[in-house]
C-alpha cells in the first residue's frame, strides 16, 4: 500500500457484510476508499440508510470489514483503541459518574495519576465550555452540555483521531447551530484530524475541508467528493456556501 | 469572542418552588392533607367496622390493639419480651437474607456475563424458580429439624430468586453502546466488567434486595406459622389460639413497621451507593 505521508487514514475497497438471524446477509457498504490527511475535518454525509455510521465504527474497530483494509498511519487497525476517539450519537454518559468522572476516565484506564488527569480533564472541560459542571451528573444536564461532555472525554485521551457520530442529531435546531460553532471552535484551538458523519448538508459545509457524499440506499456507495475553501468562521448565507450547498443537494437525493 | 459559557445550551434543571398563597382549595389539594386525611380515614373505617361487630369478635378496635402493643412492652410470652420476638424474626430474616444474597447477587452477575456457567445453572433454576418458598417447608423441617436453620433455609430459599433475577437482568440490560465507549477509551474485558457492568447493574440490583427483603418476612412469618416459639408470627399465632384478635393484630402491626424498618436500611444503603439515581417524583 503506498501511501502518503500526509495521510493518517486509508481506506482501501472496504466493504460490508452484515449477517443477521442465521442466513440474512445485508450489504452495507461497498467498494469505500478514503483517504483522510493529517488534521484535515473530512465530513462523511449520506442520507439515512447509507452505512456511514458503519464506516465510521469500522474505522474506530468496533467492527472488522469483511473485505478491504484500513490503516492509521501506516498501521492496520486491529480493533478498538485510545488512538482514536468516538462520540457517540445518543452521548453514551456514564450515568453513574459525574461530568469529571467521565472526562477523566481515559487517562485513568491508563494509568495516568489522579492530579494529572484532574488537570487534563480540566483542561478539556473548560475547552468545551463546561466549567462549572464538573461535579454535575449527566441527568442534570441538557443534551448540549452531554454531547460536549462527550466530545470533552474523547478529546481527553489525546487520541490521534477523533470520530464524530451524528452527533448533534439529537438536539434541537438552535442548540445543533450553537454546537456546530462550537465545534469548529474547538477544533481550531486543538485541531486534530477529524471524521465526522452527518446527514446535514449545511452542517457538512460549515465544518468540513472536506466532504465526501456516500450514495442513498444500502449498499453505501462512494458518490462525490467536494473540497470545501471557504474561510472559517463560515457564514451560512455566504454566496459560495449557498452555491455548494445548491451543488450538493442537486447533486444528492438529500433535503435539508 | 463571545464568552463560551453563557449560551442557549447551558441550561442545568432546577426544581422551583413557589410559594403560593393560602386558600381552602389549595389545602384540599395539598399532599400533606391528603395524606392525613385518607390515614384518619383509615383509622375511621376500622373503628366504624368493630363497632357495627360486622365481623363479630374477630376483630379489635384500633385502641384496643394500641393499649395490647404497650402491655407486651411490659410482659412476656413463652419467655420472651416483645424486644425478644422482635430480635427473633429480624435475627432470621437478616441472617436468611445475607446468606441468600452473598450467594445469588454475584451469582446472578457471572450467569449474566459467562455463558458456560449460564447454561449449567439456567436449567435448574428455571426449573425450581416458580416454586413457592413454602412449599420447602417439609423439607426443611425433615432436614434441619424445627428450629432456627429450617426457618432460615425457607428465607434463603424465597430470597434466593428475586436476587438472582435482578443482578442478572441488570447486566443483560446494560446499553451494549457503553461496552464500545470503555473499548474506544483504551479499557480491557476486565475494565468492561469493572467500570461499565457492576455500577450499570447497581440500581436493578438494589431492586431485587429491596423485593427480597419484602419477600424474607413473608417466609418468616410463614415458617414462624408452623413451628415457632418465638417470633412475631408467634405472638400472632398465640393471639389466633387464645382467641385474642387484639394480640393478632398488635402482632401484625408491629411487624408491619419492623418490616417498613428493614427496607429503609435498604433504601439508604441505596442511596450511599447509587447518588446518581434520579430521585423518582411522585406527585
Amino acid at each position: 500500500m503506498e501511501t502518503n505521508h500526509e495521510d493518517k487514514i486509508v481506506c482501501r475497497n472496504i466493504s460490508k457484510i452484515f449477517i443477521q438471524k442465521g442466513t440474512q446477509r445485508v450489504h452495507v457498504l461497498d467498494d469505500i476508499s478514503v483517504n483522510v490527511k493529517r488534521n484535515e475535518f473530512l465530513v462523511i454525509l449520506g442520507p439515512g440508510q447509507s452505512g456511514k455510521s458503519t464506516l465510521l465504527r469500522i474505522i474506530a474497530g468496533l467492527e472488522t470489514p469483511t473485505t478491504g483494509e484500513i490503516s492509521l498511519d501506516g498501521k492496520e487497525i486491529e480493533g478498538p483503541g485510545a488512538d482514536r476517539g468516538l462520540v457517540f450519537q445518543s452521548y453514551m454518559l456514564f450515568p453513574w459518574k459525574t461530568v469529571m468522572g467521565n472526562v477523566e476516565l481515559g487517562p485513568k484506564l491508563r494509568g495516568i495519576g489522579k492530579k494529572e488527569r484532574r488537570e487534563i480533564a480540566s483542561h478539556y472541560i473548560d475547552l468545551v465550555g463546561l466549567k462549572n459542571f464538573e461535579n454535575h451528573y449527566p441527568h442534570q444536564l441538557s443534551g448540549g452540555m452531554k454531547q460536549r461532555v462527550g466530545i470533552a472525554r474523547a478529546y481527553a485521551n489525546n487520541p490521534e483521531l477523533m470520530l464524530l457520530d451524528e452527533p448533534f442529531g439529537q438536539l434541537d435546531a438552535q442548540t445543533r447551530y450553537f454546537m456546530e460553532k462550537e465545534t469548529a471552535r474547538i477544533w481550531e484551538t486543538e485541531r486534530r484530524t477529524v471524521l465526522f458523519v452527518t446527514n446535514n448538508i449545511e452542517e457538512a459545509i460549515y465544518l468540513g475541508d472536506r466532504i465526501i457524499s456516500l450514495k442513498g440506499k444500502l449498499p453505501g456507495r462512494m458518490h462525490q467528493s467536494y473540497q470545501v475553501d471557504l474561510p472559517r468562521p463560515r457564514e451560512h448565507l455566504d454566496m459560495k456556501f449557498l452555491e455548494l450547498r445548491h451543488q450538493i443537494t442537486e447533486a444528492s437525493d438529500l433535503t435539508l | 469572542m463571545a464568552d463560551a459559557t453563557a449560551t442557549i445550551a447551558n441550561e442545568v434543571q432546577c426544581a422551583v418552588r413557589e410559594r403560593r398563597p393560602f386558600s381552602i382549595a389549595a389545602t384540599l389539594k395539598n399532599k400533606w392533607f391528603l395524606y392525613a386525611v385518607s390515614i384518619t380515614a383509615f383509622f375511621g373505617i376500622w373503628k366504624y367496622v368493630d363497632y357495627t361487630q360486622v365481623l363479630g369478635n374477630g376483630i379489635a378496635p384500633p385502641e384496643a390493639v394500641v393499649v395490647q402493643i404497650f402491655r407486651l412492652t411490659g410482659d412476656t410470652i413463652a419467655g420472651k419480651s416483645l424486644w425478644g420476638h422482635i430480635w427473633a424474626s429480624t435475627y432470621r430474616v437478616l441472617i436468611g437474607f445475607a446468606i441468600a444474597s452473598a450467594i445469588a447477587v454475584p451469582l446472578g452477575i457471572i450467569m449474566a456475563l459467562n455463558r458456560y456457567v449460564n447454561a449449567i445453572v439456567k436449567p435448574v433454576f428455571d426449573l425450581l424458580k416458580p416454586m413457592p418458598p413454602f412449599a420447602w417447608i417439609s423439607c426443611a423441617i425433615l432436614w434441619f429439624g424445627i428450629d432456627e436453620p429450617s426457618k432460615i433455609f425457607i428465607i434463603v430459599v424465597g430470597t434466593f430468586v428475586p436476587c438472582l433475577l435482578n443482578s442478572y437482568m441488570g447486566i443483560r440490560l446494560i446499553e451494549p453502546q457503553l461496552y464500545d465507549v470503555i473499548r474506544m477509551l483504551g479499557g480491557t474485558r476486565r475494565d468492561e466488567i469493572l467500570q461499565v457492568g457492576f455500577p450499570a447493574a447497581f440500581p436493578a440490583i438494589f431492586a431485587g434486595l429491596q423485593i427480597s427483603v419484602s419477600i424474607a418476612w413473608t417466609c418468616v412469618l410463614s415458617a414462624e406459622l408452623v413451628s415457632a416459639r418465638s417470633g412475631l408470627g408467634f405472638i400472632i399465632i398465640q393471639g389466633m389460639q387464645l382467641s385474642k384478635p387484639a394480640l393478632v393484630l398488635a402482632g401484625m402491626v408491629v411487624l408491619a413497621f419492623v418490616a417498613w424498618a428493614t427496607t429503609l436500611l435498604i433504601t439508604g444503603l441505596e442511596k450511599i451507593l447509587c447518588p446518581w439515581k434520579r430521585e423518582a417524583v411522585v406527585a
